[in-house]
């Protein structure tokens, strides 16, 4: 992934916001790189734009050799849906499906005939075989969490997006969902942009961009990587 | 001023945000039925004020078959100025065409009160006088059209020719009249003497309007008059009730509509307890707050209870407001529209009676969420703040809700004084309710089974999914659309069916003509005549007098009887000497050919059985002022729906032959030839009149589609709240749909991948609430017609058609309406916000 002069500016109440300020870094392939900074220095966003969720103001944002910029909402769809997993700290699931159908979207919507069964192993490979026909509504964070990271992984994507997926966890349902997370990326070998606040959790990542005010203050290998 | 309102003063605060469809829904349902109630007003006051223009005088007696004996005449003129009329059916001949009119002729009084509006305008006297030696009519415009006449031409009734001196354009006493066949023609009755029009035995009224002095009690005179024309079968009439027909043909459909403008409330009241759930849905944090610094369970109860309630007066004033004044405004088009006078004003009664009905279902449907919201509990903000308010509310509040609910239909039964039909109806749209809502969650069920099994359809699964997800959205769809749709579906079916049988069915069994007015010397050659004709295959005559039934047993008939049909006024009386062919006799024994005892009765088997009257029960019938005393013989089968010749009293030929009398006919012919039947008939008897079955079948049509038309516009009221419920749904949904969508597209969705999942749930849900309907509407389709019409019923296509894509459209396009922004919105700011 390859980001170059990228800014974001958004329109606020209290009227126009430069969130991110000409960000450029590159990210490997098969790399675990960690996002991290303060409340408000735009690494959420900064994740948002790799993903093609929101819009770059101006830059570069290029992914799998192909320039997200000029696509339009159609097509980042589709290239989210063939080369993208996403997690979420609020999980995102929707309500209205049960556990197994919202693990299978993914496929289903890359018209994958056999999208049930596999998303059937991928949520006995995260421990929740047993609950496929339940609600979000009728599951714990965790869980929920838990059906989250299947679905961002059932397409075997080649980029893996988590944006603090464990801010609504406590510290022990947290750690067992980072587990579950790395060791699907090294599975099956994604690139994994991690956006966190704990250091604990950059420090699993290969290398840490750390942001502020929405500029990059350091760029550094991990403590693992070294 | 009570802790609870303090609180609930607060809470208002926030405005009335969230509230528009609770409003709505509550203003349009009261609005519909005091604006149904303004106009039943406006008519009763116009009919009361202007009874005796309506009536044509203060007091009308109508005598049928005969003008006046010289005493009878006397008593009328003792009371006052009296205008002498004569009415009957006949043909208007111009030229080689003719056309059934409705012939008034009138004397030098008329009209007595209020003026005949005439073109060119002129005084009444003046046409009826004539020019060039003949007498002058009036004719109705659209008559003189089909027989392309024009003023100053000559048109002939019967034997005599009159000069067309004016087109009639409205005569002040014909919303009274009730319903006629023929357009009207006025001339002088003098005229009518060398007609031959007015023979012994001609089937024709005359009506004796009297202007009485102000202060004549009109009571008394009326029992003066029934002691001195008792068993003549005269009608009485006075200017306190001057077209009771009409009265009670409003009373009755404005009664109705209300029914109709109740189920509109009941719509609306989906919509009513879908906001106050939302709403205390919103506020499960801040109940469970005020539980948490120790409100108890009641007070948060009567906090909510007062602000729902101040929001429902405001409804149910909207509703008034609406409902009192729209009348007014549209002043003009309804004083248009409607064939009789109308006083438009703001009547207290009506509006009180809306009040009551709103007020009634705003508790209905508002106390069991608000009596759900004593179980939220400080817990709550811990945990489920947004599951808002669920489980069963206390006892207390599952009575209230049934008594209130018994009030309502109670207050309705009472105050449309239609009973039976009030609990019919309110049976009906529980049960529909209730079908419903247990429709609403089969569909649901169904839906997530398919769901799980449907691998390939990608689209259509989503769609099954979300419908039936966990979410209200799909029992308030059904519910508040499938109610009002049903009531349309039913109106349909039942129009459709009563139209079918009367337009569809009616004239493939029919006689072409019905033919009146047959003196007994034109019988044999006439019936020569038409029998030559190769395209008649069938001719009915019989003799035709007109009796009425006075007693039964020696006792008054109307007294024995009531208000049954037969006893009342005078019917038509035939009589017979051998047993007519076809004739079925159920009970008893046919009096044989050639005889010539004591007077005996063969009476219609299924009228006897309504009246009581079995074999050997004596009649007195007055015919022509005669009475014959006779007893009961027999019971014949006499079915009517067919349009043939059909008697309820037969009396063997000496009891009757020697009084004057006529004969009728049915003529069944090829279609084709019609036309030439009647040039040719008329011709040569210009005395008889001649009814074109297939003509007066239309005219019966189109007074039923005027009723249907008044009881669509009332039942699409009831459709437009359920169109505010739909769109209050669809925008509650909205939010939810934005984030589903965002979801969506993170995942790979395209905007019309999204946009297909929103419409096509729609059309499911709005396919399942047309097919309910439907259903409800056919089943009330055959009830009505297999129970109170008695005949067949059918399953109207057209209007089948029209209800299920009429449901489709309506959940399609509300739910289109909101899918714009989940579908530009950007998934980005939708998921961080809820972050």
């Amino acid at each position: 992934m390859r980001l170059k002069d990228l800014t974001l500016s958004l329109d606020g109440n209290a009227g126009v916001v430069e969130i991110l300020k000409g960000i450029s870094f590159d990210v490997g392939q098969g790399e675990t790189l960690g996002l991290t900074g303060a409340s408000g220095s735009g690494k959420s966003s900064l994740l948002m734009v790799m993903g093609g969720l929101e819009r770059a103001s101006s830059g570069l944002v290029c992914a799998l050799n192909q320039d997200l910029t000029p696509m339009g909402e159609d097509g980042l769809a589709r290239f989210r849906r063939d080369n993208m997993g996403v997690v979420f700290q609020s999980f995102h699931l929707i309500p209205t499906m049960t556990a197994l159908e919202n693990v299978a979207l993914p496929l289903e919507l890359a018209g994958e005939a056999d999208a049930f069964e596999r998303a059937s192993v991928e949520l006995e490979a995260v421990g929740l075989g047993a609950r496929g026909d339940h609600y979000p509504s009728q599951m714990s964070g965790g869980e929920q969490q838990r059906v989250a990271l299947a679905r961002a992984v059932v397409a075997r994507p080649k980029i893996l997006l988590a944006d603090e997926p464990t801010g609504n966890l406590d510290a022990a349902t947290g750690e067992l969902v980072m587990d579950l997370l790395f060791d699907l990326r090294d599975r099956f070998g994604a690139t994994l942009i991690l956006v966190t606040h704990s250091a604990e959790l950059a420090a699993r990542c290969d290398r840490v961009v750390q942001l502020r005010d929405g500029v990059v203050v350091s760029d550094s290998l991990s403590m693992a990587a070294q | 001023m009570s802790l609870a309102w303090r609180i609930a003063r607060r809470e208002l605060r926030g405005g009335l945000r969230g509230f528009w469809v609770f409003l709505a829904c509550l203003a349009l349902g009261v609005a519909a039925i005091a604006a149904i109630g303004t106009v039943r007003g406006a008519i009763e006051a116009g009919l009361t004020e202007q009874g005796a223009v309506i009536l044509g005088g203060d007091v009308e007696v109508q005598l049928t078959y005969r003008f006046a004996e010289p005493e009878e005449r006397a008593f009328f003129e003792g009371l006052g100025e009296v205008s002498e009329l004569v009415d009957f059916r006949s043909m208007l001949v111009a030229g080689e065409d003719r056309a059934l009119t409705q012939v008034k002729g009138a004397d030098d009084a008329y009209p007595l009160y209020g003026k005949v509006h005439l073109t060119p305008d002129m005084p009444l006297s003046e046409v009826l006088a004539g020019q060039n030696g003949l007498p002058g009519a009036a004719i109705d415009p659209v008559l003189l059209a089909r027989l392309g006449l024009e003023v100053g031409d000559v048109a002939k009734l019967g034997a005599a020719e009159f000069v067309v001196m004016a087109t009639l354009d409205r005569m002040p006493d014909t919303s009274g009249g009730g319903f006629t066949l023929g357009p009207p023609t006025l001339v002088a009755t003098s005229a009518l003497q060398g007609s031959g029009l007015l023979s012994p035995g001609a089937l024709f009224e005359t009506e004796y309007r009297i202007r009485t002095p102000e202060d004549l009690n009109l009571e008394a005179t009326k029992l003066e008059a029934e002691k001195r024309l008792d068993g003549t079968g005269f009608r009485w009439r006075d200017r306190r009730n001057g077209a009771p027909g009409i009265s009670r043909f409003v009373e009755r459909l404005s009664a109705f509509l209300v029914l109709v403008g109740l189920t509109g409330l009941a719509v609306g009241g989906v919509g009513v307890s879908a906001a106050v759930r939302a709403y205390l849905a919103g506020k499960t944090e801040v109940i469970a707050t005020l539980r948490s610094l120790g409100a108890t369970g009641s007070l948060v109860f009567r906090v909510y209870l007062l602000q729902v309630g101040a929001l429902a007066a405001l409804g149910i004033l909207m509703g008034l407001f609406l409902g009192g004044v729209l009348p007014l405004v549209f002043g003009p088009l309804i004083e248009a529209s409607l064939p009789v006078p109308v006083d438009l004003a703001v009547r207290m009664r009506p509006l009180a009676e809306a009040a009551l009905y709103g007020g009634l279902a705003a508790a209905l449907f508002t106390l069991w969420p608000l009596g759900q919201s004593e179980h939220i509990r400080a817990a709550a903000l811990f945990r489920e703040a947004k599951s808002g308010v669920h489980g069963w509310p206390r006892p207390i509040w599952i009575v209230a809700c049934g008594l209130i609910l018994t009030a309502l239909i109670g207050a309705a039964a009472w105050l449309s004084g239609l009973v039976m039909l009030t609990l019919w109806a309110a049976g009906g749209i529980l049960a529909a309710f209730v079908v419903l809502v247990l429709a609403a969650s089969g569909i649901q069920q169904l839906a997530r089974w398919c769901a799980r099994r449907l691998r390939g359809l990608r689209t259509l699964r989503f769609a099954l999914g979300a419908v039936g997800g966990p979410g209200r959205e799909a029992q308030a769809v059904v519910v508040s659309l499938g109610l009002g749709l049903s009531v349309l579906a039913a109106v349909g079916q039942i129009e459709w069916n009563l139209r079918n049988a009367i337009s569809g069915d009616l004239p493939d069994v029919a006689p072409s003509y019905f033919i009146v007015d047959v003196q007994p010397d034109q019988l044999d050659p006439l019936m020569a005549s038409l029998e030559a004709r190769p395209s008649v295959s069938k001719i009915e005559t019989a003799p035709m007098l007109r009796g009425v039934i006075t007693q039964i047993n020696g006792q008054r008939a109307l007294d024995v009887a009531g208000d049954h049909w037969v006893v009342r006024g005078d019917r038509g009386v035939t009589y017979a000497d051998g047993l007519p062919a076809g004739t079925k006799i159920t009970e008893g024994k046919w009096w044989g050919e050639g005889y010539e005892g004591i007077p005996q009765i063969s009476f219609a088997a299924e009228e006897a059985e309504e009246l009581g009257l079995k074999l050997g029960d004596e009649l007195t019938v007055n015919v022509l002022g005669r009475d014959i005393t006779a007893a009961i013989t027999s019971f014949r089968e006499v079915d009517f729906s067919t349009g043939g010749i059909g008697f309820v009293l037969t009396m063997n030929a000496t009891a009757l032959r020697g009084a004057p009398h006529t004969h009728i006919a049915t003529i069944y012919a090829e279609e084709a030839d019609e036309a030439a039947i009647l040039r040719d008939m008329a011709k040569a008897y210009p005395n008889i009149t001649a009814i074109r079955v297939r003509d007066a079948i239309n005219r019966v049509s189109e007074v039923l589609e005027g009723i249907a038309a008044a009881i669509t516009y009332g039942a699409l009221a009831t459709l437009i709240t359920g169109g505010i419920v739909l769109i209050g749904t669809a925008a509650a949904g909205e939010k939810a749909r934005v984030y589903e969508g965002a979801v969506l597209k993170t995942l790979g969705a395209s905007r019309s991948a999204v946009l297909a999942n929103f419409a096509l749930r729609s059309v499911l849900l709005g396919m399942t609430a047309g097919g309910i309907a439907l259903l409800a509407g056919i089943a009330a389709g055959w009830g009505v017609m297999v129970f109170v019409m008695e005949t067949e019923f059918h399953v109207a296509i057209g209007s089948a058609v029209t209800i299920i894509a009429g449901g489709i459209l309506a959940t399609l396009l509300t739910g289109l309406m909101f899918a714009w922004r989940p579908l530009v919105t950007r998934p980005a700011r939708v998921l961080r916000a809820r972050e």
